[in-house]
């Protein structure tokens, strides 16, 4: 938490087999504490940008090089599972991040995989629970939860690995607004940095503190919140729009 | 579609709150004695078939639901038992037929029981406590779990190829429309295992499950 | 094809029960060998899948439908360890969740279906694929005919096991094998047509999903590098050896399904040997007093019957499945061979 720059790209480019280059030439970094939302159309590789913060994407790793960094801790085969324990990663399908049958299960699936004492995951996966709003889901079922509460508990199951950064893909896309609102209000009081892929760019208003423009696998914009969004022009090119609340009445 | 599965999974009947493993050796034992017991020998079958009404009577599944999983078993038990004397031009094998019959009856309604009795994440427990390799049962808690995903998956599949079906498709088409909505199903079943797989690495899985069980005041 | 509890007789079940659970274990420590830890979540994702496939319903008739049993299917894309444990999860969850198969006979589905359906089917895939080449004409024809040979191959091994089940003096095997391989010999042209279409249409869609003939992983995934993945060595000639015989044995099977019925010799010959080793007493059922001792002389048109049908179903059978693998080879656009090429250069 010590380092000046929770995350530091640096003019990475990144082409899924047989297909266009994804990723083109993309530099930003965030400050440590900072929520930065990154936006664009679909297909401009926002997903992708963000696994490449976990490296998620492994054949693509290197023992040495890499153009991306977590904490100033090079993100490279053999960094992996530090840099992982330090992001946190919320996938847009909450059924593909909660793939065990209970809840206590799911959620106690990182902190296992750090070796704590039982004594020690028990307690993170009570607090967990208890951050997101779920305490005595513990024995529940993960399949007969609402869309919202299965978000819900694969961040809580994210939070109990205590990570410093957090990367969110579309975490309020078909979301209620109540269940929006719930989310919205456990992510502002997460500590860590920061980095939200949405469309919904009321969210990204009201949460986040800078922004990343991305389209076409390039980052065309990065500034204030208010800066990039309330610019209509710039918006319309991207295929956005200004969010209502930054419409001029 | 779950609660459809383990419909009185979580009911809490007596024999509910038997230890898991005392239920798994009831069924077993009871599976036994009815696959052993000699047709011939009516009272013990009797015996046997009571006391398997007994312990669904204990658990109070009703009645109804165990006629119901039975009117769709028996046609292929009995397809499969009626084919003896069928063959032999109806004059003989029906005493072997009728020990298929009765012997797979006995066991399928018992089996019913435990499954009625066991929910699944507790026989997930069990078996964990039975020291089954730790690969298996992480492959067995998966499959259980994106069974039921599939399963949506599917049926919304099926729900969108019958309102754009304006017609009653030929025999062929439906073989056809079937097998390439499995293809389809299969090629999202694979992309969402990637996906799984990233979701499971990025929470610092490495190869290994472990495993941790709630602690028992923790349960309902 | 799930074999209740009191089919088959205790002795027989725990034969088959010893016999799976020494092939699951093989396969699963080829399986921890092969990890690569995409193979967790893909075998489950797999055996879900081959679950929630058996679902969609395939007409038949009016009140009947028939459905996948998968054993192919799973082991052409995951290969033959991950599809043995991936079917033998799928009977698993069956008897667990529908009670589904007996708990017992528990050992002789999973031969069926899991072992002869994942290692007998690649086996023979494999060897269907040395003939037609590894191109996707290749792996579909191949899945097709497996398809239809594990089926008939499982139907044979039933009847083997049934007729140990069970007393002789009563009744006539033959005829009982007569029907349920005709019967089977429906289920396996369905099984063939399922599995054939289903995979042309991923060959159509994603070729780079079908895993490579050799291979017991997929390799190849969208974020994979293809130099790197290209690099496993081929098959080695023992390993080779061993599939041709699996494929030979599951063929044998196949092939013995049909003339069974005829065999009435093999029905003594059996006999003769189940009491030298005086092991008949195994039979937990006490023979049944010949009530039908005079009927044994069977009417002349009756006697062949069997005969016919039998004959009817394994000609007719086999030349469905070999017409309908023809059919789907042929629906395969060549262009694709590109990829197949690039994927399987070594």
């Amino acid at each position: 938490m010590t380092a000046a720059n929770a995350v530091r790209v640096d003019r990475l480019s990144f082409r899924y087999p047989g297909s266009a280059l994804t990723l083109n030439d993309v530099s930003f970094s965030i400050a440590s504490g900072e929520i930065v939302g990154l936006v664009g159309p679909s297909g401009a590789g926002k997903s992708t940008l963000l696994q490449h913060l976990n490296g998620l994407l492994p054949t693509r790793l290197s023992e040495s090089e890499t153009n991306t960094w977590i904490d100033d801790i090079p993100v490279t085969r053999a960094s992996l599972p530090d840099v992982r324990r330090r992001v946190g990663f919320l996938f847009q399908d909450p059924d593909d991040q909660l793939f065990c049958p209970t809840v206590f299960e799911d959620v106690a699936f990182g902190p296992l995989n750090l070796n704590l004492p039982d004594d020690e995951v028990r307690r993170r996966v009570q607090e967990s629970l208890l951050a997101v709003g779920l305490s005595g889901y513990e024995s529940r079922s993960t399949m007969r939860l609402s869309l919202g509460e299965r978000k819900r508990v694969c961040l809580a199951g994210v939070f109990a690995c205590q990570p410093s950064i957090l990367a969110l893909d579309e975490p309020f896309s078909s979301l209620d607004p109540r269940a929006r609102r719930t989310l919205i209000g456990i992510l502002k009081k997460f500590p860590g940095s920061q980095i939200v892929a949405t469309h919904d760019l009321d969210v990204v208003v009201e949460l986040c503190h800078r922004v990343l423009l991305l389209d076409g696998g390039q980052l065309r914009a990065s500034g204030l919140t208010n800066d990039i969004l309330g610019n209509a022009a710039l918006m319309e090119r991207h295929g956005l729009e200004v969010p209502l609340r930054l419409q001029p009445r | 579609m779950s609660d459809y599965l383990d419909r009185f999974g979580r009911d809490q009947s007596t024999c509910h709150r038997w230890p898991p493993l005392v239920k798994l050796y009831v069924a077993m034992g009871l599976i036994l004695a009815a696959t052993c017991a000699p047709i011939t020998h009516g009272p013990l079958l009797g015996l046997i078939a009571c006391a398997i009404f007994f312990v669904h009577s204990l658990a109070r599944i009703p009645l109804a639901f165990v006629a119901r999983r039975l009117f769709f078993f028996w046609p292929p038990l009995f397809l499969m038992a009626l084919s003896l004397p069928l063959s032999q031009g109806c004059r003989a094998g029906w005493l072997m037929s009728a020990t298929i019959i009765c012997r797979g009856t006995l066991s399928f309604t018992t089996a019913l029981w435990l499954v009625n009795v066991m929910p699944f994440d507790q026989l997930l427990a069990t078996l964990r406590r039975l020291r089954l390799p730790s690969v298996f049962l992480a492959i067995l808690a998966l499959m259980y779990r994106f069974l039921f995903v599939l399963w949506d998956e599917l049926d919304r599949m099926r729900t969108a190829r019958q309102v754009r079906l304006f017609r009653k498709p030929s025999l062929w088409e439906q073989w056809q429309q079937g097998a390439q909505m499995l293809g389809r199903l299969l090629i999202r079943a694979l992309d969402r295992a990637d996906r799984v797989h990233g979701a499971m690495m990025a929470r610092g899985w490495q190869g290994e499950t472990r495993w941790l069980e709630q602690r028992q005041k923790d349960q309902r | 094809m799930h074999i209740q509890d009191g089919v088959l007789s205790p002795a027989v079940c725990m034969a088959t029960g010893a016999l799976s659970l020494s092939a699951v274990a093989y396969s699963l420590h080829r399986l921890k060998e092969s990890v690569g830890d995409r193979t967790i979540p893909l075998t489950g994702m797999m055996a879900a899948l081959v679950f929630a496939g058996q679902m969609v319903n395939f007409p038949i008739g009016a009140p009947v439908s028939g459905h996948l049993l998968g054993g192919v299917l799973a082991t052409t894309v995951v290969g033959p360890w991950a599809g043995c444990i991936a079917m033998t999860l799928v009977l698993f969850v069956q008897w667990a969740l529908f009670s589904d198969g007996g708990l017992f006979a528990f050992g002789a589905n999973v031969l069926h279906m899991a072992v002869i359906g994942a290692w007998g089917g690649h086996a023979v895939r494999l060897l269907v694929q040395r003939f037609v080449g590894d191109s996707h004409k290749g792996i579909v024809v191949g899945s097709v005919v497996s398809a239809w040979c594990s089926v008939m191959a499982a139907a044979a091994l039933f009847c083997f096991e049934f007729r140990l089940s069970w007393p002789a003096g009563e009744i006539d095997f033959s005829k009982v094998f007569a029907w349920m391989v005709s019967f089977h010999s429906l289920i396996g042209v369905g099984e063939a047509l399922i599995t054939g279409v289903a995979i042309s249409f991923v060959l159509n869609q994603r070729p780079e999903l079908i895993c490579r003939a050799g291979t017991s992983v997929r390799l190849l995934h969208k974020g994979d590098l293809l130099p790197e993945t290209g690099k496993s060595s081929g098959p080695t000639v023992a390993t080779s050896i061993t599939r041709t015989l699996a494929a030979g044995l599951v063929i044998a099977l196949a092939i013995a399904a049909f003339l069974s019925p005829f065999a009435s010799s093999f029905d003594d010959g059996l006999e003769a040997v189940l009491s030298k080793l005086n092991i008949t007493e195994f039979n937990l059922t006490p023979s049944v007093p010949g009530l039908f001792e005079d009927y044994d002389k069977v009417p002349v048109p009756l006697a062949s019957w069997q005969a016919i049908a039998v004959s009817i179903a394994g000609i007719g059978g086999t030349l469905a499945v070999f017409g309908l693998a023809l059919l789907l080879g042929k629906a395969l656009p060549s262009g694709t061979a590109a990829m197949t090429s690039e994927v399987a250069g070594e």
